[in-house]
Formats: structure tokens, sequence, C-alpha cells
């Protein structure tokens, strides 16, 4: 074991609330298991090595609190070093929101469905937050219900440990939009997973944006599971830090269920960021698309895991996964693996990954008009991910999030324009 | 007109990818004049815009290009068109992502600041470009979009046509600007570069059909084969091609004995 997790585990009150159940056998497999070396599949390119390393910064409420999306209808709800900040008090009808710690005995029973069933009991951190973590939301959706209104989780941080879990449940035919928003830029340790259950016919759009970078230690997971013929569309946005890891499963446990995901990777200086993803075909007729793109600077290291398992029954699936890095100096690092696993016969399935230089033609194209070298190679990187951008369900979360990464693109401009 | 000349090219010959292509081409462009080249696939006409607009790739191997008084050869790419070329290409790029507002923003903006000028603001440049797509009957959805993302063949090449109004460059090389339009896309196109004639801007006109001409009246009318102008004449030449063909221009190096041993032995 390591030395975060021996203290992270003594200071943990093991408080008999309704996920005390969870809680307990997460605590016994984690004991269980052995802490990740460099010769651990799961976190080869990885280092833990920062948790036990660093100095954490002590956290304090003075901190900025970011801007929110103009043009759409929120609900939002900020979480200040792992504490909600105020009452949830939401008159939306078919939604129900309640603190993690004050749900009452309906809520509690939703709870223990929706808790460790997206997510696999195998993620190292997904277990320590099972133990850890006594904040967080459980968002209800009656069936049949469409909820205008985005839920925006907005979880900033500047020091200590926070443990945060979020359990979402969508009835049959039920609507709905989540934002998960993380920022900090200090000395940290985040453990922040998400599970979404899916039912019949449901629609979920997500948003994950996880904005931590420096010295933060972000290690976070979100996992869905889709019943059948429902839907997810989401898109994933990651800053790197000294240590950020997000992992992803998608579970199509029922027919004809169609899954999107956009992910996005930005990274520079000595950053890192770990994006592992998992997609089971369990069900016939499911469809799974996966673009992943990412641009790397500095001598920033990407790791990508893209993993598509398709079961024996799982025929007529249709899955792809494209993973694309933009490399901006020798030094920045990708390493991407993809992993096909099929089982079933009548399938259609793509799986590519590639580093790619900017496009010469596209260069020239903008330079003839004028355009500086500088400016046109910052054009071309932005419009790389602002393909991806540009696909969010909701067009005033698109303009105000290019705002947001306008602002990263600027710290990365010196190096856009240095030859790819 | 004035005596003056806008370009000026003297025996310029340039290679890409070891081939040469262009071969000793002349051509001199006064202030206000429009020249259309014509010739076979294959001839250079592409490349001796790309060639001009300074492409990487494309090497000069000998003669000048001169643009306003200015030996262009040495100038970057973005140098050159802020000088006042500007180059509308037979075929376009598609750059999803960045949208079309964005870019031609930041194309204005650019050319403003080589003149000394600040941007504009958002609001007039909006204006301005919703201007200019009308004239060019693209609608200002278009604007929004990426760069050419999705746009038809015409819808492209009217794009191009929106960026010349924009730019207001002083000497505008539209290569085959007509091919793949309709008969309407191409009045608009003729008409968009007849709103910009003004006396001062010049236009050299890639073609391969005299109907284009009809529109745009050329005052001069050459024949670029195998690299260099090898005829010249006034607008009646392009009806003369028409009818003709090219099939002259092979009558014309058989004749030309260095011409063929090069041939044989290559
Ligand atoms: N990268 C290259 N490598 C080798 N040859 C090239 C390259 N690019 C162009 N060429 C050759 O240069 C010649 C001139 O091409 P160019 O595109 O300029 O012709 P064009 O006169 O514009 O023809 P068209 O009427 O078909 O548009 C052609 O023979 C072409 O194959
Ligand atoms: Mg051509």
């Amino acid at each position: 074991m390591s030395f975060w997790l021996d203290q992270a585990l003594a200071q943990a009150e093991l408080s008999n609330d309704c996920l005390a159940e969870h809680r307990a056998k997460s605590l016994e497999a984690l004991r269980a298991t052995p802490w990740p070396t460099r010769k651990t599949e799961a976190w080869r390119y990885t280092p833990l090595l920062s948790l036990d390393n660093s100095v954490i910064d002590e956290p304090n409420d003075n901190i900025d609190y970011p801007g929110s999306p103009e043009g759409v209808e929120l609900i939002e709800l900020f979480f200040v070093n792992g504490k909600l900040q105020s009452n949830i008090n939401v008159a939306v009808e078919g939604l129900t929101i309640a603190s993690l710690d004050n749900l009452n005995d309906e809520q509690q029973a939703v709870a223990k469905t929706v808790c460790q069933s997206a997510k696999p009991s195998r993620h190292l951190f997904g277990m320590v937050n099972d133990v850890l973590a006594k904040q967080g939301v459980l968002i209800s959706v009656a069936d049949g219900s469409d909820i205008k209104p985005i839920i925006r989780l907005v979880h900033l941080q500047n020091g200590g440990q926070s443990h945060v879990r979020h359990l979402i449940k969508l009835g049959q035919g039920a609507k709905v939009s989540v934002i998960e928003e993380y920022r900090g830029e200090q000395s940290f340790v985040a453990t922040s997973f998400s599970e979404f259950d899916l039912g019949d016919d449901a629609v979920l759009n997500h948003y994950r944006f996880g904005l931590q970078t420096g010295a933060a230690k972000a290690l976070a997971g979100c996992h869905f599971n889709l019943a059948n013929r429902s839907q997810m569309h989401s898109t994933l946005v990651s800053f790197g830090s000294v240590l950020s890891r997000l992992d992803v499963d998608i579970n199509h446990a029922g027919e004809h269920a169609l899954a999107t995901q956009n992910a996005i990777y930005l990274l520079a200086d000595k950053e890192l960021f770990d994006l592992h993803s998992n997609v089971e075909h369990m069900q016939p007729h499911g469809t799974t698309e996966e673009n992943v793109r990412g641009i790397i600077g500095d001598s920033a290291k990407a790791v990508f895991n893209g993993r598509i398992h398709i079961h024996r029954y799982a025929q007529k699936t249709l899955a792809e996964l494209n993973n694309r890095n933009l490399l901006l100096t020798p030094k920045a690092e990708i390493n991407t693996k993809p992993e096909l696993e099929i089982y079933a016969d009548d399938v259609k399935c793509a799986h590519g990954a590639t580093v790619a230089e900017l496009d010469n033609k596209a260069l020239y194209y903008l330079r003839s008009r004028g355009v500086s070298e500088q400016d046109a190679r910052i054009m071309l990187n932005f419009g790389f991910i602002n393909e991806l951008i540009e696909q969010m369900p909701a067009e005033p979360l698109c303009e105000w999030l290019q705002g947001e990464l306008r602002t990263r693109f600027g710290d990365l401009r010196t190096q856009l324009s240095v030859e790819g | 007109m004035t005596s003056k000349q806008l370009l000026t090219v003297k025996g310029l010959q340039a290679k890409v990818d070891e081939k040469d292509i262009l071969k000793g081409l002349d051509l001199d462009v006064k202030p206000g004049e429009v020249h259309a080249i014509m010739g076979p696939n294959g001839a250079g006409k592409s490349t001796f815009g790309y060639v001009l607009s300074g492409r990487d790739g494309y090497e000069i191997t000998g003669g000048e290009v001169v643009l306003d008084g200015k030996d262009i050869t040495e100038m970057d790419i973005e140098e050159r068109a802020r000088a006042g070329l500007f180059l509308a290409f037979q075929y376009p790029v598609e750059i999803p992502g960045v949208s079309n507002l964005e870019f031609l923003k930041a194309a204005v903006d650019a050319h403003r600041e080589a003149q000394g000028l600040e941007p504009l603001s958002s609001k007039d440049f909006l204006k301005e470009a919703r201007e200019a797509s009308k004239k060019v009957n693209l609608p200002a959805e278009f604007l929004k979009r990426g760069v050419n993302e999705g746009f038809s063949g015409g819808e492209k090449k009217r794009n191009e046509i929106m960026q010349m109004l924009l730019l207001k460059p002083k000497l505008c090389i539209l290569d085959e600007s007509d091919s793949g339009l309709d008969i309407d896309a191409l009045q608009v196109v003729a008409e968009g570069v007849n709103s910009m004639r003004d006396g001062e801007r010049s236009f050299i006109v890639v073609t391969h059909y005299q109907r284009l001409l009809d529109y745009i009246k050329p005052d001069y009318v050459h024949v670029l084969s195998d690299g260099k102008i090898v005829k010249s004449g006034d607008a009646s030449l392009a009806l003369e091609l028409e009818a003709q063909g090219y099939s002259w221009l092979a009558e014309m190096r058989e004749a030309d004995p260095e011409e063929m041993h090069r041939e044989v032995s290559e």
C-alpha cells in the first residue's frame, strides 16, 4: 500500500449510512489490491509517486467561482474542496436532486441500486472513492420526464483531499443533461466518480469538463449503464496536471442502445493525462461511436487506452473508435493503445489511432489569405478540437466552452508556431 | 491606364518535386487590365498561380516576379497576400472546425494591420461579411460553417470570390473559378469580378472556356503550354481557341527542333 492511502483510510470514519455495505465491500477489496507499480498494466505510463511525495496545500474558502454559460437554463450546485456549498432547492417536476448525506428512505433505495452498478470494481481509485466519498448528489429523473434545465455540478478545490460521488438515475424514457465541471490548480487530491444508470429509452446528454491542472492530483471515473434503446451523448474535455487519470466505462446492458462519446485533451508543460476508456457490448444491436482527440505540447504526456469488448451475444454491434493526436514538440508524448476484443461474428467495428500533423494544404490556404503562420496554426489546432465541441447538443455551451479553451490555446500559443 | 506595371514576370522557371513545370514564362500586367490564360490540361496554369502565391514545394529556379515594384520571390505566403496578391483556388480545401467567419476576420485584420489600420470591430466586420456573402449569393449561414466544410463545388468557388471581395487585393488570380458553376453562379462570379474593376485592380483569369470571357471582358488572352506563354492576342483569340482546340500546339512544337530533341531524350 501507499503512505497516502494508509493515511486516507485511517482518517475515514466508517459511518453507518445507506452505502455502508458498499463501502465495506470495497474496503476489503482495496486491502487485497496491491498498490500499482510500473509493471501494473493499467498504470504503466502513469506513476502515482506524486500522491506520496508532494506536499498538499491547505484548503481555504477563498476561491474564485467561474462564470456560467449564458443563454441556457441551469441548475447549478457548487462543491468547494469537496463540500456542497448550499442547500439543494429544486422544484422541477420529475426531477429529484438530493445530497448523499441527506437522503430519505426512497432516495436511499435508489442510491443503493445505482452505486457500483455501472462502475466495475477493478478501478483502484474507484474503490478508494467507494470507501471515502460522503459528498455528492443523487439525481433521479422520473419515467418519461424531460428535464429542460441543464444540471451543472461545479467542483472547485484549492487544497486538501476531496472524495465526491454522484449517482444519477434516469427512469424509462427520461431525458436530462448533466455537466460535471472540475477546477483547481493547487496541490490537492480529488477522487471524483459518477455513475449513470439509464432506463429503457432514456436519453442522457453528459458533459465532463476536467479543467484541473498544475499540481492537482485528479483521479476520476465516469460510468454508464445503458438499457434498451437508451442513448447517451457524452463530451469529455480534460487538461493535464501532475497526475490526472480518468476511467470511463460504457456498458451496453440492453439492446439497441446508442453511445456517442467525444473526448478531448489539451496538455502543456510537464502535464500528464491518462484516459482509460472501456466499452462493453453485452447485448445485440448496440452502437458506440467514440472520437478522441488530443493536442500535446511542451513535454507533456498523454495516455489513451481505448478498449471495446464485444461479447458473444452482441450481434449486429456497430462500434467505432478513433483517436487522433497532434504533438506540438518533439518532447511531447502520446501512448495510445487500442484494444478490440470481439467474440461475436456479425459486427462492424473500426478502431484507429494516429499521430497526425497539421494539414499542410489547410495551412497554405489560410496563409494565402494573409493570416500569419502562427495564427494559422492556432486556428487549425483549435479547429481540430472544435470539430468535436461543435457536436455538443447544447449550442450555448459550445460558445462558453470555446471561450474557456481559447485561454488554454493562448497558453499553448508559442508552441503552436513551432513546426509540429 | 498608366504605363506602370502591376506585375512583371520575366523568364520564370519553377519546379515541383524535381520536375520542371514552368520553363521561362513572361507576362506583364498593368493596373486595371484583365488577362485571360488558357491552355491544355497540365500546361502549368495552376502551378503559375501557386508559384506566385509562394506555396511551399514550388521552387523558383530562374526568372523574376515583381509585384507593384517589389520583388516578391523571397516573401512568405502571407506577406505576398498582404502585398495585394490573391489566388482564387481551383480546388479550395475544406477546413472543418475553423469557422469561415473567424478565418475571414483574421484575414481581413491581417491585411488591415499590414496597412497600419486597426482591426475591424466584430460588428463592422459582420456587416461587411454579410454584404459580401449576399453579393455572391451565399446565404449568411455559410459564414458560420467550417471553412468550405460540406460546401458544394459551386459554393466553394463563390466563397473564394467572397474572400476576394473582402480582401480587396491589387492582383486577383482566378484559377478556373468558372468550372463546375451553373449558369446563374457563373454570372454571380462574373459580376463579383466586374464590380471590383476600378481601373487599378488587375485580374488574371485562368479558364478553359470562352463562356466566362463573355462576362468578364479580357484585354489580353494568352495560351500557356508546357510552362510558357506561347501565344498572346486580344479577346478574339479565345474564340479562335474555342473553335480550334490545341492541336496546333503539337505542330508548333514539332516545328521547333530543339524542343523535339528534348522530348525524345526525356
Ligand atoms: N507535386 C507534383 N509532382 C510532380 N508533378 C506535378 C506536381 N504537381 C503538379 N505537377 C505536374 O505539373 C504539371 C502542371 O500542372 P498544373 O496543375 O499547373 O496544370 P494546369 O495547367 O493547371 O492543368 P488543368 O487545366 O488540368 O488545371 C502537370 O503535368 C502536373 O502533373
Ligand atoms: Mg489547373
